[in-house]
């Protein structure tokens, strides 16, 4: 009982158990921040990895395989799939508006279905926005169609009631342009295939501090992109280049700055046609224009037509990829053996067939098999691991601060320590007076520190930003870190290992000035001075 | 200066009881006794003897005063004989080098038997006060019923033992003083504090090392008045180290000690 009291009195009455614990209060708030940080950084990875790709990934990149729409029909059929949707990837040159040139990955989608796998309607940037970022404070975002009057621009640019409604009109439309992909021709007025281009590609847009973009070279529907691809025959022989201008309609962010800066996408049909996907019929060359007469016929009617080649074989159309979307609670490894046995019965339909890849050969990868991911995320992993190691390690300088503060300290209490004995108070008692003195201060650091690592982590990027505009620093760079904004996340068990773990340290820290006080001589302890 | 009478309603709880009648088995005759102890103190590698077989007999409910020059062993003979040091190791065959408590030897105490030996059957009041200073007078007072009684039994009784403590603090006069610091006291009240803890668990000896020593002189005689009263009130043992033979006089018995020997027997 009287530890608990003179643990109380100790803590409040004396300045140096109050350093003890901010020593605590701070390596716990660094572990934690770093750890926050990067299991932030692992988490967005992780789920940003789905980001384009689904839960389940059927590839069989640059040939590309034939029947999808079957396959994908034969996918639906199970319990575990909510959606597929079929995808053609390729290395491709994009010539952008003001003459740039860049080497990105042209992706043919189908945005419908692509939407439902791949959440693609919330990626699109250009669309009307109601309630500003949270750190547009100024509603500057030129997706707001709608400001407060209060807002300096509600009163200047978007006065009018027109003027709102006519912006509003035209997000939609660059909305509806982006899910359709397509745009219309002005001098036909055609629909012509479009380009959705990720929002940080040939820095066309422009980052603000409050987290929106201001279009720089661009005018959407107006200005193309000229998309240059090499098709590759089954065998890797590179055929021709083919290049087409697409309208740019939109853009994109996943937030995943390596997509972002790396992506444009397109109708699925526009790439297949570039790249030599589209189905085709196989024809007997020796057939045609066989007849003579300029291959002139007449028919068992009597009419006259042109000979046509004979059909000897159709080639199917092909994707490199089917994405494919879990049902709820169906784990990425579980739809992944659905989708294996989903192809084992697809590909027993089509024997021999070069379009359809052996069961064996194709590529069936969860999310986080995909080889830029799984690569990625192993890195990060062991990344944290060293980080939290070295850090840890620092801060085992708290335990020998709690160690130097509580060995003064136990010095100074060595009267205290005398009457203690002389009243009756065993060793044990004594060295569990200390030990849990210890224990309160590292309570007190660890909560404080905690505390401290939770509003430094919730304000990180106002932090940085801060920092970015005051003093020229700039830690975070996207290109380099992926991520555009610092990701972070405080995780309840981690930072309760953490917070466990300051507590330990300080007890730590305290065990051998405890024991030292233990096994004080109580007269020797009476007469110090 | 009014002393409470000693509190009669038995607190302490059934094991202790049992406990402290091993310890204290009652009747008469000697209730602590020091035959022939040697204690020498090491000083870097000189050793210092400062008891040389000092005898010593307390009867139950004596007032014995301890008498000597500094440095003569007073001090430590007290420390001895409270359990808070042992002698030389080495006791003689004939029962020499050996402290007894109603008749069984210190020595041969686990260290957890000793610890509830100085709990429950002595109280120490030192000359320079030894209250903590971050505790109130009442805690400073209750220090000695929480160290003997254990969490749990000293939150069963922490009202009867809050009573308890207030009345002896009462009894000395500082029944206005109970949530002031030890810093915020004169010296006698300090001192009267410490005796207030001593008899907290209410021991059958009290062992004092001049209780006056830091005191001027109306306050000492104020001080070795309340112990008066209380040996009168309690019918208790008491033994004070003292080096002043007016104070000394007021025992029922004088022990010279002379260079860590007892020469002479007074009384």
């Amino acid at each position: 009982m009287y530890q608990a009291l003179l643990t109380r009195r100790y803590l409040t009455s004396k300045i140096m158990p109050l350093l003890a614990a901010l020593a605590v209060a701070l390596c716990t708030a660094m572990v934690l921040t770093v750890w926050s940080v990067m299991g932030g950084f692992l988490a967005m990875l992780l789920s940003s990895g789905r980001t384009l790709m689904g839960d389940v990934t059927i590839s069989w990149p640059v040939a590309g395989f034939g029947h999808y729409a079957e396959l994908i029909e034969t996918l639906k059929q199970s319990p575990k799939v909510a959606e597929a949707t079929p995808v053609v990837e390729s290395p491709a040159l994009l010539g952008t508006p003001v003459g740039d040139t860049a080497l990105i990955n042209a992706v043919g989608i189908e945005p419908s279905s692509y939407d439902k796998v791949t959440g693609y309607a919330d990626s699109v940037w250009w669309k009307p926005l109601e309630t500003p970022l949270p750190k547009d404070k100024g509603w500057d975002d030129p997706r707001l169609w709608n400001p407060p009057p209060s807002t300096d621009r509600g009163q200047t640019t978007l006065a009018t009631a027109d003027q709102r409604e006519s912006m509003k009109r035209g997000l939609e439309r660059l909305q509806r342009a982006a899910m359709d992909l397509g745009a219309v021709d002005p001098r036909t007025g055609d629909d012509v295939p479009g380009a959705v281009l990720g929002i940080e590609l040939g820095r066309l847009n422009q980052r603000r501090l409050g987290g929106w973009y201001e279009p720089r070279h661009v005018t959407f529907g107006k200005d193309s992109v000229t998309l240059s691809v090499l098709p590759v025959s089954a065998k890797g022989v590179a055929i021709d280049v083919q290049a087409r201008r697409f309208p740019v309609v939109n853009n994109f962010k996943t937030g995943l700055y390596d997509i972002d800066a790396r992506t444009v996408l397109v109708r699925l049909s526009s790439l297949q046609e570039m790249l030599g996907m589209q189905g085709a019929t196989r024809v007997d060359p020796a057939t045609a224009g066989a007849a003579p007469g300029f291959g002139v016929v007449t028919g068992p009617d009597g009419r006259e037509s042109f000979a046509m080649p004979k059909e000897v074989a159709s080639d199917p159309a092909r994707v490199t990829s089917v994405l494919v979307r879990t049902a709820g609670g169906v784990s990425a490894a579980d739809l992944k053996r659905e989708c294996e046995n989903a192809y084992l019965a697809f590909a027993s339909r089509h024997p021999g067939e070069a379009a359809v890849p052996s069961p064996s050969r194709i590529l069936i990868l969860t999310w986080d098999e995909r080889p830029a991911v799984a690569t990625l995320v192993q890195a990060v992993r062991k990344e944290t691991a060293l980080v939290l190691f070295i850090f840890g390690f620092i801060s085992l300088t708290a335990v020998f601060l709690v160690f130097a503060i509580f060995w003064a300290m136990v010095s100074e209490k060595t009267k205290d320590v005398g009457v203690l004995r002389a009243v009756g108070a065993s060793r044990s008692g004594i060295a569990w007076l200390f030990l849990r003195y210890g224990v309160a201060i590292g309570v007190v650091g660890a909560a404080l520190g905690g505390g401290l690592a939770y509003a430094v982590v919730l304000n990180i990027n106002p932090i940085h930003d801060w920092l970015g505009t005051a003093l020229g620093i700039t830690v975070w760079d996207p290109s380099v870190y992926y991520f555009t904004r610092i990701p972070s996340r405080v995780e309840p068990d981690r930072a309760a290992l953490v917070l466990c773990a300051g507590v330990l340290c300080a007890a730590g820290g305290a065990l051998i000035p405890a024991l030292k006080a233990a096994l004080m001589d109580p007269v020797r302890a009476l007469r110090f001075e | 200066m009014t002393l409470s009478p000693a509190n009669p309603d038995s607190d302490a709880p059934r094991r202790d009881e049992a406990r402290d009648a091993i310890l204290d088995p009652g009747g008469g005759g000697a209730i602590l006794e020091a035959r022939g102890v040697r204690k020498t103190y090491r000083l870097g590698r000189v050793d210092v003897p400062v008891l040389r077989d000092a005898t010593l007999s307390v009867g139950r409910g004596e007032w014995v005063a301890i008498l000597g020059a500094s440095g003569s062993g007073k001090s430590t003979l007290l420390h001895l004989l409270g359990g808070l040091d042992r002698p030389d190791r080495g006791g003689g065959a004939d029962g020499a080098n050996r402290i007894s408590f109603n008749g069984r030897a210190l020595h041969e105490f686990s260290p957890g038997a000793l610890d509830r030996y100085r709990r429950r059957s002595v109280g120490f009041v030192f000359q320079f006060y030894h209250l903590l200073p971050e505790l109130t007078v009442l805690e400073n007072t209750l220090l000695a019923a929480m160290v003997a009684h254990g969490r749990f039994r000293y939150l069963a009784q922490r009202e009867q033992l809050r009573t308890r403590a207030a009345r002896t603090l009462e009894g000395f006069g500082l029944g206005a003083r109970l949530g002031h610091r030890p810093a915020e006291l004169s010296g006698g009240e300090r001192q009267r504090v410490a005796i207030a803890r001593a008899l907290m668990n209410e021991p059958p000896v009290l062992l004092a090392d001049e209780p006056t020593g830091n005191l001027d002189r109306a306050t000492g005689e104020a001080i070795l008045d309340a112990i008066a009263a209380l040996r009168a009130a309690r019918g208790q043992t008491m033994i004070m180290v003292t080096h002043d033979p007016s104070v000394a006089a007021r025992a029922d018995r004088v022990v010279r000690l002379r260079d860590g020997a007892v020469v002479s027997k007074e009384g």
